[in-house]
Parts: structure tokens; C-alpha cells; sequence
């Protein structure tokens, strides 16, 4: 695509799908984008959910040819394991100081033929299974991570502890692994900056009352997710503990709420997601939803919620006191609204933790000189009125990073970034 | 011209050597018809496996190129791009999988080689009969049309607007401003609607590159992305104008329900019980009543009942931003008479996001009382109103108002289907214009280049509605560059004039609206600007007339029949 004259260079700060979106956009414009992310391989939080409301897709391969576009674009550069350390100048002349982990690994030689992962030694907790499941020292977080090369974790491989292992490098037939890499520093200049670093879930071992870690069977959301995940640890047989399925399961809705102050806009959906999927899986399970309000806005997402209730979920407005063990699953004290007070007895309790600013929200805030608000989202420059933007001209912020949101509205508002952006340079 | 196909095996390092036997696939495709040359290499993505790629094509003078190697999603990308460079058209190429599809999933050496040529041989059927095509482009106008003139139209036409891209504006009523203009304040802030508007049209005013008709209608939209043909007529002087654009942005808003045909409420039979729209007129300072809450009987109402959720069921959806508006309208009533009791009858509160659930909080603190009623009803009780309400577990019981305010579902303007079918945008279940992806592409519509913002797409709050203008805005800014023509799909779909029967079905199922009817020779006509080639037309055509370019009928069954062979 021949570029524009007057195109400008962007960097885009997170690989979800803000960021993915928003990059495209901008490349197709003619723009430069450089597309940073901190993580090893870019997709953000979506690519762990095994299908989403409501028609059910399976996110990856949603979002997968949006992933090879962005590869294949020869206007963006993706930078992975990166993180930007400085910003300074203004709108259509800011400079950037990136720094670039090394992965040890060359992205030009790797073809992703996972060799290397099996001599490993070392065994890790994975966290992009919510350690469930283990990964080795060298390792890419789940089948089907772009780009599609692994990384060697410092921390816990034993040359970098200072052993004299190289089993990885013998496994390599490409001469991909570099122990020698170097992190990098790299300077970019830039027109405008679009922040799009979404989200992470609610830490419930801070929660007291619903079991959590100290229970079998309890779990939050985001587990449940990588359970259900045919790319994950346990190639989507939902299983107890004791390696039975579940007969019943509870979703408690909104923990975290009352803590934090608002409502995540998205968990309802999830939630019912969720009944929907563990209902097809398990013929004959038994689902019951803990809620106190129903937010499923829009002009979809009851009929969903219709459809879900009808095949059997049922849902029970209820505060929930407090859950304790009961055989080898969980009983779970309520009051409904009306005052009454009830047990429900469950093989399975997951929780539905709320939505929280991504990690290092703060630090980036501070680089970027732009403002938090009191829950820790960037601050958008006029409340109800101009979400994408931000006090400082020239840096837009877009989904989660902003305020919890749900992907259409994440889309939009990448879109939005680039109709901004792109009616900047005028 | 004879067919001089090169076939080339990739090792993969050991990914794919290891598991399948490269040299018994050599002696046994080397062989066959057209087969020119057939090599392996050790990884034909690497920089010199390319140029040794590019040069064995120009070597052997090659018509035609088969890889085996990944999968295509992987490199058939990088491999196109080998062929443009050797001087082959690149879609005289076809990629045999024998890593994912072979070497990694079937344990059995023999069987994996056996599957790798077979599939092999099957690439080398098709690629035999595979065209030539070449990239097309197409000029294009950067101008953009929007119909509707209240936030979100205006803010689209301030975002599109420059020096080499006009924006016209075309409104049906006499003034700009849309609903928000008659709102006396704007949640979360409780700022005026109408100072909202006059500050984003001063900002619009004299902005030479903006067109604006009021009074006016949009009669006709013809064309297609990039070329819309446009003729607007003013209603007022009878005036006609046509003019073209590239792109066109649906922001037709919303209206309320009618809400007659639920006769529980009591509405236009009791006295003082109002809509949520006529509540927002009786606020309004250049109202009927001067701004002030009054009753019927011109006296301030001592108690009001807010009931949410009407039509709720009859629509099937949340209508999403009433929740966040009843409670602004407590707070408008606190404000203007302090002493008033507000009752807030709703089934579930929906307040997402970071913000407003303190707004809600900050509002009950004011001492506005919340009744969970999934089911209400509105009677007259002497002077007085009763609200009788229950729900399913929670309490049951009635509430005496003076003043009842019903909140409607919302639903689409009026004309805002009259549009869709002039522009051939499918209505989904709910009555709402289908979108090009419900996830990915929320604005655009399944017509390329004609998007759908604000509530005209669905309710929607007003933020909402300005994130969804600026983000069609982005789309087009990015699509429809000044100066630059626009990329077409190559691998199009074409329907054979001779075949043809005129039955219509491709145009019933085409997703993009891509076929047309051509009246006088009485034959489907598919438009290559709009055509993504999904096929759906091929598959469905009764007579086989509609076939996609490269996915024709003889390269697939030559494909096929190698596999099975």
C-alpha cells in the first residue's frame, strides 16, 4: 500500500484488541504504527477465553487472522516483551524511549517447531493458565500464542541462574536460541500515542467469605475460562478435583463490586456465558446464578439471557454470607431479597471477580502524564462526553484501560482513537 | 501453452523431514504430467530458501507453483510475495500442508508420506487449472454523506470534515441538536443538552467543508463504497441536489416506544403520568411550563414515581441508558423542589461502568427510595395515583404518587428502516440493522462503506453515541485516503451470462449486497467493488452460473478427485 504524505507515526501501547484494531486502522491509513507489548505474545486477555457471548465464536480464531494481519502488515512494528520507560515532546512530535527484553530467542530463525520445550528441565507454574497447568523454562503460554516463538524466562532457567545448561540451544535445528541477546533500548518518534492496556480481574483472595484457595472447587472466572479452553491445561474436560464432572455449579455475580466501588459492565454476560457453555458440555448439570441487578444492556444480550434461562439456569437474587465445605463440594448460604435465608449446595462455585485496571496502570500514567482516576483507569478527558481522549493532547486511551467494557464498545472506541488521530494532522 | 509446474518440498528443518519421507514423495510426483521440477530444500521461508525459490521459478521458466510445506496461514503470504518477484503471477500458486496437516499429526511415517502426496498431488491438479488475476483498484470519493443531525451526526461530520473531504449533513427537522438538544441537563455531570449543541455547532460553524441540509430528506442512495450517487431534496423550498460521496453514516437516532398499547401504565388516560420525553420538555426553561415541575392542576407534585423497564418485555432488550436518566430525573426533581418523594420502580439496575455507579449511590443518598418491582401497574385513586408493584421473591405492595413518570424502551427512529432498505442493510430479530461483525466491526454495517452510529445502531447513552461516530469516522478516514485509489478483492465472485436464470437467489443470500438485477437481460450481475468472494452465491446458484474466482467448481473436483484417487 503506497503510504501518505501527510501520514504520521502512532504508537499503539497493548497488543489486545484495541490495540490490534487500532493499529490496523492506522496502518491501512498509510500510518507507521509501532504496536508495543509487554507480554511475549500479543492478543491481550481475549485470546484466553475459549468463546464469547453471544453467538458463541471461539475468541482465538476470532481474532487470529486480525493477529496474522498485524504480522503481515509491513507498517507495524510489533514489539513484543516491551515496555515504554519514557515520553516526551507533544502531539505530532513526541519521542519514546521502548525498552525491549530480549526473548533469547531469534523471532527471523524461529519457526515454532516447539522442540526446545522438551529437554527443559525446569517446571514452572504457568501463568497464563492461571497455574493450572505447568510450562517449562522455555515455553510460548498456550498453543497457538503469536508470534508463534517462545521465550526463555530468566528467573527460573538454569543458565541464567548460572548453571552450564544449553539443552534448549542442542534441541534448536535453526539456530534460533541466543543466550547472548541483549535487552534493547529503542528511541521512536511519534505523532500521537494510543493507550490501550486493558484490564486484569479482581485478586479474590482478598475475599474472605466465598471459599476462595482454601476450598476445592472454588474457582474464579478467568480459571474456568482456561478449563473450558480446548487449547488448555485440561483440553477442555471440565473436571473436578477428584477428576468427576460436576453435577452443579453456582456463578456468584459481582465479586469485588462493593470494594471497588462499581459495576465491571460485563460479568453478567459472562456469567451467563459461562451456564451456557458448562450446560452443552455437561448434558444434564444443574446451574444456578447468585446476583443481586441483571446488566446485560444493548440490543442483544437478552435474548441471550432468554434463551440461557430457558434451558434450565437458574437464577436466585441472593447476597451471599458465606461458603463452607460440604462433602467434596461447597454450600453456599444466601438471603433473598425477600429475607429468607437459604443453603445451596454445589460440586463446583466460580466466581466472578470485577474488572481492575491493568497491571502497571500507574508507572505508565506517570510516563505519559496523563491522569488516573480513583478506581486507577486512565481518565478520559471530559466524563460522558470524550472517552478517548486525554488531558494531554495527542495520547487517546481505548477499552478497558479507560473503563471495564465489553469488546464492541473496546472496537468502537480503537476506532475512535484513529478517527481522532487521523483528524489530528488538519 | 504447456504447463510447466514446479513442485517444491520444504524440510522444515527437521519438522517436516523427520516425519515424512521427502525422497520417496520426489520419486513418486516427479513423474507426473506438467511436473517440470521437483526439489526439496531445508526451509523454504528462510532468505536464501526464497532466493533459491525465486530462481528455480525464472531457471525452469515455471507456469505454475506448488509448495509443500506449513500451513498456508503460516507462509502462503510470504510465498505469493516469491512469486511477484520471480515474475509468476501469484495466484498461479498452491500450497500443499504436509507439516500440520502430516508430519505433525500422523505418527506413522509411512502413512504421513503417503497423506503428503496425496495432498500434493491434489495441489498439483488444481493449481493446473487456477487463472491468472491481477490486483484491481478503483477511484474513489472521499467525501461522506450523514443523515441525521443530532450528536452523533454532528460529531462525525466535525471528526470527517477537511480541505480535501467534504461532509454533508442532511437532517429532516429545521435545526441541528437531535433529542439531546431538548434535554435541560445531561447525566453524570447535569449540564445543559442544549449548551452541549450550540457548543459543537459553533465549533462546525463556517467550516467550509461541511454542507448542511435541514428540512431536508436523503431520496435516493445509489452506488456502492466509494461511489454513492446521492440526491437530497429540501421539504421546505422544494429543491433538489445530487451529489457523490464515498461513504455513508446512518445516525438516525431513536424514538420511544408507543406506549398506548400497554394500557397497566394508565397513559393518556390518567392525568399527570408522563413519558421520560415529555418530562424532559416540562424541564426545559423555554418550555411549556417554563421549566418548572408542575401537575396538572399547575400545582408541584409532593411524591413521583419513576417506573422503569417499560416495554422492556414486548421489546426483548434493556434499552440500556433509562436506568442512568431516571435516576438524573430524581435528581432534577430534588433539585427543583427538595421536599419531593421520588420512588424508583425497577427490576435491575444497570449502571456499567467506572462512573456511574457512584452517581447512583450519591442519588440514593438523597434520600430517593428504591422499589424492586418487576411487574407495575398505574391506577387512579381519587385525586391521587396508585402504583401497585411486585416481583417474583422479593416484596409486593402498592405506592401513592401524584406524579408518575414512564420510561419507554427505546427503538429506532422512524425512517431509520426506510434507509436501511434503500441502502439493502438486513434487519436482524430485534428490528436493529445488521452489522458487518457484532463483535469486531460494531459501526459498520454488512453494506461496505455505509456505517450505522449512535442509537439508530441501538440504545445507546450519549457518550456511546460520540465513541461510535468518531470510530466510523476512523474507519472511513482510513479506508477512503484523498488522492488514493482503493484495493480490491481479486478473488471475486462472477456469474456466467449464458448460465444464468434470473431466479434471484444469489442476491437473497449475499451478505454484502453485492448482486444486483439486471432488468433488461434479465440476469443476476455481481458488482466486483463490493464482492468479498465468500462464494455463499456459488454454493447457492441452482444453474451453476456463480462461481468465485480460483474456488471454480473444475479446480476444486480436480482437487478433490487427486485426494481421493
Amino acid at each position: 500500500m503506497e503510504s501518505n504524505k501527510n501520514s504520521i507515526s502512532v504508537l499503539v501501547i497493548g497488543g489486545g484488541i484495541a490495540g490490534i484494531q487500532s493499529s490496523l486502522l492506522l496502518a491501512n491509513s498509510g500510518a507507521k504504527v509501532y504496536l508495543v507489548e509487554k507480554a511475549s505474545y500479543f492478543g491481550g486477555n481475549i485470546i484466553k477465553w475459549e468463546e464469547v457471548f453471544p453467538n458463541m465464536e471461539c475468541a482465538t480464531c476470532m481474532i487470529a487472522p486480525k493477529q496474522q494481519e498485524v504480522l503481515q502488515n509491513e507498517s507495524i512494528e510489533l514489539l513484543t516483551l516491551s515496555e515504554v520507560e519514557d515520553v516526551q515532546g507533544s502531539v505530532g512530535n513526541f519521542t519514546v524511549k521502548v525498552k525491549k527484553r530480549a526473548r533469547y530467542v531469534s523471532l527471523d530463525n524461529c519457526i515454532g517447531c516447539n522442540e526446545c520445550f522438551d529437554p527443559c528441565p525446569v517446571e514452572v507454574d504457568n501463568e497464563f493458565e492461571e497455574g493450572l497447568s505447568k510450562r517449562k523454562a522455555i515455553y510460548i503460554p498456550c498453543a497457538g500464542a503469536l508470534p508463534n516463538a517462545p521465550v526463555i524466562d530468566t528467573n527460573n532457567c538454569l543458565r541464567f541462574k548460572g548453571e552450564d545448561c544449553q539443552l534448549c540451544q542442542e534441541a534448536c535445528m535453526f539456530e534460533a536460541i541466543d543466550y547472548a541477546q541483549q535487552d534493547e533500548e529503542l528511541e521512536l518518534n511519534v505523532g500521537a500515542i494510543v493507550v490501550a492496556t486493558g484490564f486484569k480481574t479482581f485478586d479474590l483472595t482478598q475475599t474472605t467469605e466465598y471459599g476462595y484457595k482454601k476450598l476445592n472447587n472454588v474457582y474464579s472466572m478467568v480459571e474456568v475460562e482456561r478449563i473450558c479452553a480446548s487449547n488448555g491445561p485440561t483440553e477442555g474436560q471440565i473436571v473436578l478435583q477428584n477428576g468427576e464432572v460436576p453435577k452443579s455449579v453456582a456463578i456468584i455475580h459481582c465479586v469485588g463490586r462493593e470494594e471497588k466501588g462499581y459495576c465491571s459492565s460485563v460479568c453478567c454476560m459472562a456469567s451467563i456465558k459461562q451456564a451456557h457453555f458448562l450446560k452443552n458440555k455437561i448434558p444434564g448439570v444443574k446451574i444456578a446464578q447468585l446476583y443481586s441487578d441483571l446488566c446485560i444492556p444493548g440490543r442483544i444480550y437478552q435474548r441471550f439471557y432468554e434463551e440461557v434461562k430457558e434451558s434450565g439456569v437458574d437464577f436466585i437474587r441472593a447476597t451471599v454470607s458465606e461458603v463452607v465445605k460440604q462433602g467434596t463440594g461447597v454450600a453456599i448460604k444466601y438471603k433473598t431479597e425477600g429475607g429468607e435465608e437459604n443453603t445451596l449446595n454445589v460440586d463446583m462455585l466460580i466466581l466472578a471477580p470485577a474488572i481492575e485496571p491493568g497491571v502497571g496502570s500507574a508507572r505508565l500514567a506517570e510516563i505519559l502524564g496523563i491522569p488516573q482516576d480513583e478506581h486507577g483507569f486512565f481518565s478520559e478527558k471530559e466524563p460522558d462526553l470524550d472517552s478517548v481522549n486525554t488531558v494531554r493532547e495527542g495520547i487517546f486511551i481505548a477499552g478497558c484501560a479507560q473503563s471495564p467494557k465489553d469488546v464492541p464498545d473496546t472496537v468502537a472506541e480503537a476506532e475512535a482513537t484513529v478517527g481522532r488521530i487521523l483528524s489530528l494532522s488538519r | 501453452m504447456a504447463k510447466k509446474i514446479g513442485v517444491y518440498v520444504c524440510e522444515c528443518g527437521n519438522n517436516i523431514a523427520d516425519n515424512v519421507d521427502i525422497d520417496r514423495i520426489i520419486k513418486t510426483i516427479s513423474p507426473m504430467r506438467n511436473v517440470e521440477v521437483i526439489e526439496k530444500y531445508r526451509l523454504l521461508c528462510s532468505e536464501d530458501g526464497k532466493e533459491f525459490l525465486r530462481q528455480s521459478i525464472r531457471d525452469h521458466e515455471l507456469t505454475h507453483l506448488v509448495v509443500a510445506a506449513c500451513s498456508p496461514k503460516q507462509h502462503e503470504h510470504t510465498f505469493m510475495s516469491v512469486c511477484v518477484t520471480a515474475g509468476l503471477n501469484p495466484y498461479l500458486f498452491q500450497m500443499a500442508n504436509i507439516r500440520e496437516q502430516c508430519a505433525w499429526v500422523t505418527p506413522d511415517k509411512e502413512e504421513a508420506t503417503d497423506k503428503a502426496i496425496r495432498q500434493i498431488t491434489a495441489a498439483i491438479a488444481r493449481v493446473a487449472y487456477q487463472e491468472a488475476l491481477d490486483k484491481r483498484d478503483m477511484d474513489v470519493s472521499p467525501d461522506v454523506l450523514v443523515i441525521g443531525g443530532g450528536i452523533a451526526g454532528i460529531r462525525a461530520t466535525q471528526v470527517l470534515a477537511s480541505p480535501d473531504r467534504r461532509v454533508y449533513l442532511v437532517e429532516k427537522s429545521s435545526s441541528l441538536g437531535g433529542k439531546v438538544k431538548g434535554f435541560d441537563k445531561l447525566f453524570t455531570k447535569m449540564e445543559s443538552g442544549s449548551a452541549l449543541i450550540e457548543n459543537e455547532l459553533r465549533s462546525m460553524q463556517g467550516d467550509e467543508n461541511v454542507e448542511v441540509f435541514t428540512d431536508s430528506e436523503v431520496d435516493q442512495i445509489l452506488g456502492f463504497f466509494g461511489n454513492f450517487e446521492i440526491k437530497v431534496v429540501n421539504k421546505a423550498r422544494n429543491e433538489e441536489r445530487d451529489f457523490n460521496v464515498g461513504a455513508v453514516v446512518l445516525a438516525t437516532g431513536f424514538d420511544l416506544m408507543d406506549i398506548n398499547g400497554l394500557p397497566q401504565y394508565g397513559y393518556d388516560k390518567l392525568d399527570d403520568v408522563y413519558t421520560s420525553l415529555e418530562f424532559e420538555e416540562m424541564n426545559v426553561p423555554g418550555g411549556p411550563t417554563g421549566g418548572k415541575i408542575l401537575l396538572k392542576n399547575g400545582k408541584p407534585p409532593g411524591s413521583v414515581a419513576i417506573i422503569h423497564c417499560v416495554g422492556r418485555e414486548e421489546k426483548g432488550y434493556c434499552s440500556k441508558v433509562c436506568c442512568m436518566y431516571s435516576l438524573k430525573f430524581a435528581r432534577m426533581l430534588k433539585d427543583k423542589l427538595p421536599e419531593v418523594k421520588v420512588s424508583q420502580l425497577y427490576s435491575d439496575l444497570c449502571v456499567p461502568g467506572k462512573t456511574y455507579q457512584k452517581f447512583y449511590e450519591e442519588t440514593k443518598s438523597l434520600g430517593v427510595e428504591f422499589v424492586r418491582a418487576e411487574k407495575t401497574s398505574v391506577s387512579q385513586n381519587g385525586k391521587g395515583i396508585t402504583v401497585k408493584y411486585e416481583s417474583k421473591r422479593g416484596p409486593k405492595g402498592d405506592l401513592a404518587a401524584d406524579m408518575v413518570i414512564l420510561v419507554p424502551a427505546m427503538e429506532l427512529a422512524d425512517d431509520t428502516n426506510r434507509f436501511a432498505e434503500m441502502l439493502g442493510i438486513p434487519v436482524d430479530n430485534e428490528g436493529f440493522l445488521t452489522q458487518e461483525h457484532q463483535k469486531l466491526a460494531p459501526v459498520a454495517s454488512s453494506v461496505e462503506g455505509v456505517f450505522v452510529i449512535g442509537c439508530a445502531q441501538g440504545p445507546k447513552n450519549i457518550l456511546e453515541s460520540i465513541v461510535q461516530s468518531e470510530a466510523a469516522a476512523g474507519k472511513i478516514l482510513s479506508t477512503l485516503v484523498p488522492g488514493r485509489k482503493l484495493e480490491l478483492e481479486v478473488k471475486t465472485s462472477e456469474i456466467s451470462e449464458t448460465f444464468c436464470t434470473g431466479c434471484k437467489t444469489c442476491i437473497s443470500v449475499c451478505p454484502y449486497s453485492a448482486i444486483s438485477f439486471d432488468d433488461s437481460r434479465k440476469i443476476a450481475v455481481v458488482n466486483e467493488a463490493l464482492c468479498h468472494g465468500c462464494g455463499v452465491c456459488a454454493a447457492a446458484c441452482p444453474s451453476g452460473a456463480a462461481r468465485v474466482k480460483n474456488f471454480a467448481f473444475k479446480q476444486i473436483y480436480q482437487e478433490v478427485e487427486a485426494l481421493l484417487k
